[in-house]
């Protein structure tokens, strides 16, 4: 008898315990009201909106699946749909603090991406929202510094070398990563820091193929704390590259327009010759007929 | 007399003739002019990105742009089709160790090419092996040979290889002989049989051989490598529906490969030499476009 009433209040603390987890689950994340106003001192471009695709598909694909097609994983709590109003009604800072910070079953991604890493990521789920208006930051008295940069190639070590100014000042310990623009993304060259001059060297493969000139269309950017600069230049760093067309030269299963002249002469020499011969017989019986009727009458 | 009238009658119509020539050439050339004037009063100062043929982005004002009726000119998509884009060579890396079948890229590859479910431009095939008791999955596609067994038994030029490498059909010229369909050691080629998909839905498009859409009864079909997509700077469709990041796509003129999925460029050469890369039949001397990198040994 006692064995059953313990069984019956065994059973009914596992049911509050589960019930009180759900309700935990279900509960609202709670996002701390300085960090929900949180917004990116940088506007959104397509760029951001590249790297963070790139970023979300190797980080955030396996449970949230693609934004807009509902294919996340049935997980407790949902992971939901990024492109859904419910989603999209979250301020950016709520979306950034959350990536940041993860909960439960959602990774914290903090030591993953940097910041401004992390903003591309929200830039790509914003990028879904149609309706979406970026909060224009309030600066508050910071200064955003304006960074320019130069580049210049150095051939005797196949080394790229950007230089980073502002206001005329070399600027040290500046993030600078470059790419080479290809016809369907950039490959990353490298990324580095400047150092105490404000140069940056990066890597240069001279087996790189570049176009009829030898020129690379290279894309640099440059970033510090709130600072960013960005330069495309077409620069001449490798050999030149002479791109052959597919078709070039004579095959088997080239049209008849490569054919040479003297083959289509000859063969359509040999064509008219057979068929005049061919004729000339035709004619020959036709007159030899006509002299047979003839010599009757 | 009569002569005389005659004359008369003949010098009126004529002043008369002369008059309406006047005006009317008058009238014309007002036209004509105000035809060649100078759209630059009109311009709206609003500027719009735009990606030229040979891949340039520029800037133009909104005003100097018109709506093209050239993509539904037959003759200019045969030409354009027919030509290809220069300085480029595309090709194709399939990771075989990252493909677990989602079938993604068929889906989109028939919905973009108005095919039938039976019918593949691209198939992703179970591949058992029964001695090492393993299996993998492998997507099969065209593989844009560039010696194209295909192109040489076509009796009337409707196969054809471009410069940039991808093979077309233009089902304008087909006749429905399938040489093509056995030449082909790959099996890349599907007849259409029947009336294709939604054929009321296309009756009226344009043919577009880089999209061989609308699809004709009694032709060929096959990849075409997204021919149409890749004029947009764009991944074909397969590329860009694969989850699970097999897909590689690029110009070997670049010696860079972007992923369709994860949109990471990578060096082309380094790819191929690093995964020990294969291309199918090589024995065949076809030479591939469509690289394949090894799949993992699961037991299956």
């Amino acid at each position: 008898m006692n064995y059953y009433k313990y069984y019956k209040s065994i059973i009914l603390i596992c049911l509050c315990f589960l019930a009180v987890a759900n309700a935990n689950a279900q509960s609202d994340w709670e996002i701390p009201e300085k960090e929900q106003e949180n917004v990116s001192f940088i506007m959104f471009d397509d760029d951001m909106i590249l790297e963070g695709s790139i970023a979300y598909e190797n980080s955030c694909t396996s449970c949230h699946g693609t934004p807009g097609q509902d294919d996340y994983m049935p997980m407790a709590p949902s992971p939901g749909d990024l492109a859904s109003d419910q989603f999209q009604e979250q301020k950016d800072g709520t979306i950034f603090y959350k990536i940041k910070k993860g909960r439960g079953s959602m990774p914290k991604f903090e030591d993953v991406f940097a910041d401004d890493e992390t903003w591309n990521i929200v830039a790509y789920i914003r990028s879904f929202n149609k309706n979406y208006k970026q909060p224009i930051p309030d600066l508050g008295g910071i200064i955003i510094p304006e960074y320019k940069l130069k580049l210049d190639f150095d051939e005797n070590v196949d080394k790229l070398v950007v230089k980073v100014f502002s206001k005329e000042i070399p600027q040290a310990e500046v993030d600078v990563s470059a790419f080479v623009k290809g016809m369907f993304g950039k490959f990353l060259l490298g990324k580095t820091q400047t150092n105490e001059l404000g140069i940056a060297y990066l890597d240069i493969d001279p087996q790189l193929p570049g176009d009829a000139e030898g020129k690379l269309h290279i894309m640099v950017k440059a970033s510090k704390g709130y600072g960013l600069a960005k330069l495309n230049q077409k620069m001449k760093m490798v050999q030149p590259t002479i791109h052959k067309s597919a078709i070039e030269g004579r095959h088997i299963w080239s049209t008849d327009e490569m054919a040479p002249i003297w083959l289509k002469t000859s063969f359509f020499i040999t064509i008219f010759g057979v068929w005049t011969i061919l004729f000339f017989i035709v004619i020959g019986f036709y007159n030899i007929k006509k002299a047979g009727r003839e010599d009757l009458h | 007399m009569s002569k005389a009238n005659k004359n008369d009658k003949s010098r009126r119509k004529f002043l008369q003739n002369l008059g309406l020539a006047g005006v009317s050439a008058v009238g014309g050339s007002a036209l004509l002019l105000q035809g060649c004037s100078d759209p630059k009063d009109s311009a709206s100062g609003k500027k719009v990105k735009v990606l030229t043929q040979d891949n340039q982005l520029v800037e133009v004002d909104v005003a100097n742009l018109k709506p093209s009726d050239n993509i539904k000119d037959l003759d200019y998509l045969q030409d354009r089709g027919r030509e290809g884009i220069p300085g480029k060579k595309f090709v194709m890396v399939v990771d075989l160790a990252k493909c677990k079948n989602a079938r993604k890229c068929m889906t989109a590859c028939q919905s973009a090419h108005q095919l039938k479910p039976e019918m593949h431009h691209i198939n992703v095939l179970e591949m058992n092996d029964p001695v090492r008791k393993t299996s993998y999955y492998m997507p099969k596609t065209c593989q844009h040979c560039d010696n194209p067994p295909c192109v040489s038994v076509c009796p009337v030029d409707a196969t054809f290889k471009r410069q940039d490498g991808i093979v077309l059909i233009d089902n304008e010229r087909c006749i429905g002989c399938r040489f093509c369909v056995a030449a082909c050691p790959y099996s890349a080629r599907t007849f259409n049989w029947t009336e294709p998909k939604d054929a009321e839905k296309f009756a009226e498009v344009t043919y577009n051989m880089e999209l061989n859409v609308p699809q004709k009864k009694g032709t060929v079909t096959k990849c075409a490598f997204s021919a149409d997509r890749l004029r947009e700077g764009k991944l074909p469709y397969c590329v860009s529906a694969c989850p699970n990041g097999v897909y590689y796509f690029g110009d070997s003129n670049e010696d860079l490969v972007t992923n369709g999925t994860t949109k990471m460029t990578v060096r082309l050469s380094k790819l191929l030499q690093e995964n020990a890369a294969y291309t199918l039949m090589p024995e065949l001397g076809t030479k591939p476009s469509v690289y394949y990198l090894p799949p993992r040994q699961n037991k299956g």
